[in-house]
């Protein structure tokens, strides 16, 4: 039955395509169509103009960056074929040669010098052009060779070019000039693994394989993304055969999904959950003890276990596990109440206090109902929080007044202790609401350090102190869970960005 | 009726000039948009220059007098996430929402007239109550949850229909029967009513007395009788049936100015919600005005005394 009707749809889908409409249902998973629904639609094809996770899984496909993130999550060659410091302030790349874009343009430095110099124009609006504002010009060596130019020393430089970097993704400099950019805006072209078909705003992309591809030959011939903003709806599609990669599935619905013609692929996000503590107003957060209290007070595992299935990774320190420098020997507070009363009295505050909450509601996956439970948790130890939901527009106004007061869920992302420790907790940064004069001195010498294992070595010190200060409860990296047909071959990745090169079907 | 007609389009134009003025300035109650557009680490220098660009560092009112000099002269702005106009954009979806609530206000039509006539015609039968059950129904289901019940039915369970996206008319029978629901509810019960109280007037019984068949009393007297009430709800219809397309477009990814709308409103895509604003209204107002001139056509009686 379920066949009959299937083939029915293909041929109402054949039927209205050759009346020139659209394809009712692209028959995912048959003659090599993958169909990904995920909750928005593009805004713009151009990487360099768009500011959303949505749109950058779409250009990914189309698109490659110098370099580019592997299953492991370590940073490996793309367009860029190796790269050196010949100086602490120059990364030196060296290019994959005959790499074609789609129309046939060539891929050299020029590209690359083109690429960059439009992005860091300041008039030109990208919205993501702090990620990459630490370059301070490229200089093209060879043909096959550029030099990325910074004013400081600047050790996470490849992880503002692979591709969640989203302006560093490289165009093609003749096509993007045309139309003064407008062409690149509404069909793109690139490098990457498929080439553009059509956009039909709010219903589809559709991209096809491109047979010239540098690397691994895509093996599903065509790949459509639909935006589908409704969960319910997205899970319906895969369900009923219209998606193949059903995006953000809540973890309540993992089990209705698992067997059968569907399959549930969960990994831990490189996100960050954890609670800040405001320590520049003269509140009971000043106090260590009553910082440490709270990570003692609050039972993490439990409401990860309880909210999210137990998905997602528990961390120790506002980094995640993946991250650069992460060891995985560090330990977060172990669950704790009456070590929470006891550090309370010592500090004072005997019959706890009263203090604000602040957070956002649905901006990140269960951000409110683990907001509330640890306000329950700290409840029991005297801790009376006011929890204050606030609009996106009104949070990022009192975050630029450095008005954020008491407790904050603010969430955060990065992989690397200079993109997440540096701005959250060195003295004076804008998002920083704590202060450690040798936590600022490790931070420092942490972001001016290139080799590696002496980074590692510092941020190891550092994270002594962090334990011990306790600026944050660290808490969890939510989980990815995305809704699979069980017939395709595809892994998600931690930074959410999603890549179609090596998903195929049985 | 010339002097009828101006007034009433002024009184519209008043209405749509409101609406920008109320909508303008209730979006931007809820902050400036300029840090959710850049990502996490911005630095304020950053979300300063972004707010520079973007001109949100001049005063309200300042920002409100652009806005209406510009629409004036038919620009209307840029969205700020599509770099593309934001009027273009809302004009590019008012077809497919269109084609949604035409077909939705055909089917809540094409059930409620004869289910009301019937309704009236047999008063206290099983049909009657029916009917009664149905506007009952009809409105208290919420939209959201009418929509999820049949994706799960139709789409989950039994896959005969596509849950999302547009196309043909499978693409848009659930979504209209969505749509529908409330509207059949409210014409349904108005018309029954508005019938039966015709229907027990003193020149029906006075037609029944001369001997007309009851079928030309109920068509030619009593329904063109009932309509006038029954057309003012059809065209209050319209506006609910756009603005329910939001909910409904949203549930069934479908690509119309409601799903826009929303988005625009979610992303504080201010250009694009303030076109959509002003679009809806433009829209709602020409159709009571051609509500209010159609009871001329209806009644002779109103046609001589404008």
């Amino acid at each position: 039955m379920k066949h009959i009707l299937r083939r029915s749809f293909l041929l109402a889908t054949v039927a209205t395509t050759l009346a020139g409409n659209l394809p009712l249902i692209a028959a995912a998973g048959e003659a090599g169509t993958l169909v990904v629904a995920q909750p928005a639609d593009a805004y713009s094809m151009d990487p360099a103009k768009h500011s959303a996770f949505p749109t950058a899984n779409i250009l990914f496909q189309i698109y490659d960056g110098l370099v580019t993130m592997d299953g492991k999550g370590e940073l490996v060659p793309a367009l860029a074929t190796s790269w050196s410091n010949p100086d602490p302030l120059t990364w030196r790349f060296k290019l994959r040669e005959g790499v074609k874009f789609h129309n046939g343009e060539p891929f050299n430095s020029q590209a690359v010098k083109f690429t960059f110099d439009r992005a860091l124009d300041p008039n030109f609006k990208a919205p993501y052009y702090s990620r990459i504002a630490a370059i301070k010009s490229v200089e093209v060596v060879d043909d096959y060779t550029v030099d990325l130019k910074t004013e400081k020393p600047f050790p996470t430089m490849l992880l503002s070019l692979y591709e969640a970097s989203f302006p560093a993704l490289i165009v093609p400099p003749t096509y993007t000039q045309e139309k003064n950019g407008d062409a690149l805006g509404a069909a793109p072209v690139g490098t990457g693994p498929y080439k553009f078909v059509k956009w039909v705003k709010d219903e589809e992309v559709v991209l096809e394989a491109n047979p010239d591809y540098w690397g691994d030959k895509p093996k599903i011939e065509r790949v459509v993304f639909r935006p589908i903003k409704e969960t319910r709806t997205r899970i319906a599609e895969l369900k009923s055969g219209g998606a193949d990669i059903a995006v953000d599935i809540p973890p309540e619905d993992v089990s209705s999904l698992e067997g059968g013609d569907t399959k549930v692929e969960t990994v831990s996000s490189d996100f960050l959950y954890f609670l800040a503590f405001d320590t520049t107003r003269d509140t009971p957060l000043k106090d260590k003890r009553v910082r440490q209290a709270i990570n003692y007070a609050v039972d993490v595992d439990a409401i990860q276990q309880a909210l999210l299935n137990g998905t997602g990774n528990r961390i120790a320190l506002t980094l995640p596990a993946n991250g650069f420098a992460y060891n995985s020997e560090w330990t977060p507070y172990p669950y704790d109440p009456e070590k929470a009363k006891q550090l309370l009295t010592e500090a004072g505050y005997p019959d706890g206090f009263s203090i604000p909450l602040m957070t956002r509601k649905g901006r990140f996956l269960k951000d409110s109902e683990i907001v509330e439970a640890t306000a329950g948790f700290l409840r029991k130890v005297g801790i009376k929080a006011d929890i204050q939901y606030l609009e996106p527009g009104v949070w990022g106004q009192i975050s630029e007044k450095k008005g954020r007061e008491g407790i904050t869920f603010p969430g955060w992302s990065g992989r690397d202790p200079n993109l997440v420790w540096f701005p959250l907790l060195k003295t004076g940064q804008y998002q920083s609401y704590f202060s450690n004069p040798e936590l600022d001195r490790l931070l420092d010498e942490g972001g001016a350090t290139i080799d590696a294992a002496q980074r590692k070595a510092i941020y190891e010190e550092a994270a002594v102190i962090m334990k011990d200060e306790a600026p944050h409860l660290p808490m969890i990296q939510p989980p990815l869970i995305y809704g699979l047909n069980s017939k395709l071959n595809w892994k998600p990745r931690t930074d959410s960005m999603i890549d179609l090169r090596e998903a195929s079907f049985n | 009726m010339s002097s009828f007609l101006t007034s009433r389009i002024l009184y519209a134009i008043a209405v749509v000039f409101g609406v920008s003025l109320a909508v303008f300035f209730l979006i931007r109650l809820g902050g400036d948009p300029s840090a959710l557009f850049l990502p996490p680490e911005a630095s304020v220098e950053e979300i300063e220059r972004f707010r520079h660009l973007m001109g949100f560092d001049r005063p309200l009112v300042v920002q409100y007098l652009d806005f209406i000099s510009r629409a004036l002269q038919g620009d209307f702005g840029m969205s700020l996430r599509y770099e593309q106009p934001a009027m273009q954009l809302v004009l590019e979806r008012v077809p497919a929402t269109l084609e949604l609530s035409g077909m939705a206000l055909a089917l809540s039509l094409v059930v409620s007239i004869p289910l009301a006539i019937l309704a009236a015609a047999w008063r206290g039968s099983a049909l009657d109550r029916a009917s009664l059950l149905v506007s009952l129904i009809g409105q208290s289901f919420p939209a959201f949850w009418l929509a999820i019940m049949l994706i799960l039915l139709f789409s989950e369970t039994l896959h005969v229909l596509p849950p999302s996206g547009r196309g043909g008319w499978q693409n848009l029978l659930m979504p209209a029967i969505v749509l529908a629901t409330y509207s059949t509810a409210i014409i349904t019960r108005l018309l029954r009513s508005s019938m039966i109280e015709v229907l027990q007037s003193d020149y029906i019984r006075t037609a029944r007395g001369k001997g007309m068949s009851e079928g030309s009393i109920i068509f030619k007297h009593a329904l063109r009788n009932a309509a006038i009430p029954t057309l003012t709800v059809i065209g209050l219809q319209v506006g609910a049936l756009l603005g329910g397309a939001v909910i409904t477009e949203e549930v069934f990814a479908y690509p119309g100015i409601g799903r826009l709308a929303i988005q625009a409103i979610a992303n504080r895509d201010f250009t694009v919600v303030q076109a959509f604003v002003l679009v809806m209204a433009v829209t709602i107002v020409t159709v009571n005005l051609l509500v209010d001139l159609s009871y001329g056509l209806l009644d002779p009686r109103l046609r001589k005394s404008k």
